[in-house]
Parts: C-alpha cells; structure tokens; sequence
C-alpha cells in the first residue's frame, strides 16, 4: 500500500459526495433565521449493528441525524459521552451543506439551545432590564 | 451506530492483513426523498494507511496551495483509498473487515463537489 498506484475513479453518481469529516463535522450549524445554533459534533447512522456478518446486498445505512452535547471533555481526554446524553438534529431539518449547515426549522424550539433558552429565562431576565431590547 | 466510533478504526482484508485506518466516511445525498434533502446514504470508507485521521482531505483534492502543507499531507495519507460499502464484511468496534477481492477505488472527490 505505500506504493502510489492509480486507483479506477468510483462509479458516478447522481447524488452529492459529502465527506463526514470534510463537510459535515465540526460545522457551524445555523436555523432558518440565520441564527448560529450549535456545531456538528457527531453524526448517527441507521445501522449497521457492530460486530455482526454484513450479509451481500445489505442496504447502505443513512444518516439520521446531526449530534451535538457535552463532548468537551471528550475531545480533550477521548472518548464521548453516551449516547443518551447527545443530542440529535434530525437529518431531515438540514436544509443545506455548504460552509455552514442551514436548517430548515428555527432554532428556538430545538433541544441543542436548551442551554441558551435556560440563561435567558433564568438568569438575563432576572438582571434589572434583562426583559427587553436595549434602548 | 455514531460515526465517531467508527473513525479511525482498523481496517483488515479478508485474510486479516491489516490495510489502515478508517479515515472518512463518504456519503451520498440520493437517498429516499424528504422535505428538504434527500437521505444520505453511506457510499463508503475512506481508508488510509499511515494516519488514522484525515487533516482538511488534501489527498482527495486538486488543491495545491498553500505551499508545502499540499504536499505534505498528501504525502502523509499516501495510499488512501475508497471502499465501498459492499465490500465492506464487517464493522466491529475494534475492526473493519473488508470481504474477499474487494476493489480499491480512488479517494479523490470531483471538482465539482469540492468545498
């Protein structure tokens, strides 16, 4: 394998190539306003169940949906947290690949800115003045 | 399954000799049809043999600039390759298998779909 030798280009296709690492982890992802929601941090797939023969003519498994959570730790020390504790963007919200990953869904009622939803109405609006536009 | 456990796994053929790492998964959007996108289907996995992760996928594009990082780390993911997802056996959490006479495909992205 560490000789270079040409490789016959993959059958073409009708659909976009989009590599996980390339174009979708670690993007920004922004709602249908425009408005910064969180970034990629993992990504589920449908299948397949681990360690179990793949039988010829398994379907292909598909992305179900965009992960996000509490990796920070993770991505320092390794690891990631269970699977319960990310949460999940269904694919079928994203609205486009590009530089950034645009929703076709607001922000304000997905799980992943619970976080932020929590600080305004906890903490900001409690500050005197925090319930409404600055003038 | 979450895609990050599946990066930067072994990879084996069918004989058990080791190939690389899992260094991407590659997609397609030409799924079943849905509101906005269609599904995107795991197409395959990009395997490299002496890195087990893929910094910005130089190997997989024409780009030459900035000059030495180009060269540099397409010379580090020499060898890479495509292999699609039925030549794929098994996928284990500690291995890869390939099956028998799979076929290595090119790694390289068109133009066309390059960010």
């Amino acid at each position: 394998m560490t000789t270079a030798r040409a490789l016959a280009p993959p059958p073409p296709l009708a659909g976009r190539l989009l590599d996980a690492q390339l174009h979708l982890l670690d993007r920004q992802v922004m709602d249908n306003d425009g408005v910064p929601v969180t970034t990629v941090d993992d990504l589920e797939l449908s299948g397949p169940a681990l360690d179990v023969e793949l039988a010829p003519g398994t379907p292909a498994p598909v992305l179900t949906a965009l992960l996000t959570g509490p990796v920070l730790g993770t991505r320092i020390f390794g690891g990631r947290p269970p699977s319960s504790r990310l949460v999940r963007i269904p694919w079928e919200d994203v609205a486009e690949v590009g530089v950034v990953l645009k929703l076709g869904v607001g922000g304000g009622n997905l799980d992943a800115t619970w976080v932020e939803r929590w600080i305004r109405d906890k903490i900001i609006a409690r500050i005197p003045g925090g319930r409404h536009d600055p003038r | 399954m979450i895609l990050g456990d599946l990066l930067g796994v072994p990879v084996y053929n069918d004989g058990g000799t080791r190939l690389g790492r899992v260094a991407d998964a590659r997609f397609v959007v030409d799924g079943a049809p849905r509101q906005l996108l269609a599904e995107a289907r795991l197409l395959g996995l990009v395997v490299s043999p002496h890195s087990a992760s893929s910094f910005l996928g130089y190997e997989r594009t024409e780009l030459r600039q900035p000059w030495p990082l180009p060269a540099l780390l397409r010379w580090r993911h020499r060898g890479s390759f495509l292999v699609l997802w039925e030549d794929v056996a098994m996928i284990g959490g500690q291995g890869v298998r390939l099956r028998e006479g799979f076929t290595a495909y090119s790694p390289a992205l068109e133009r066309s779909v390059q960010e």
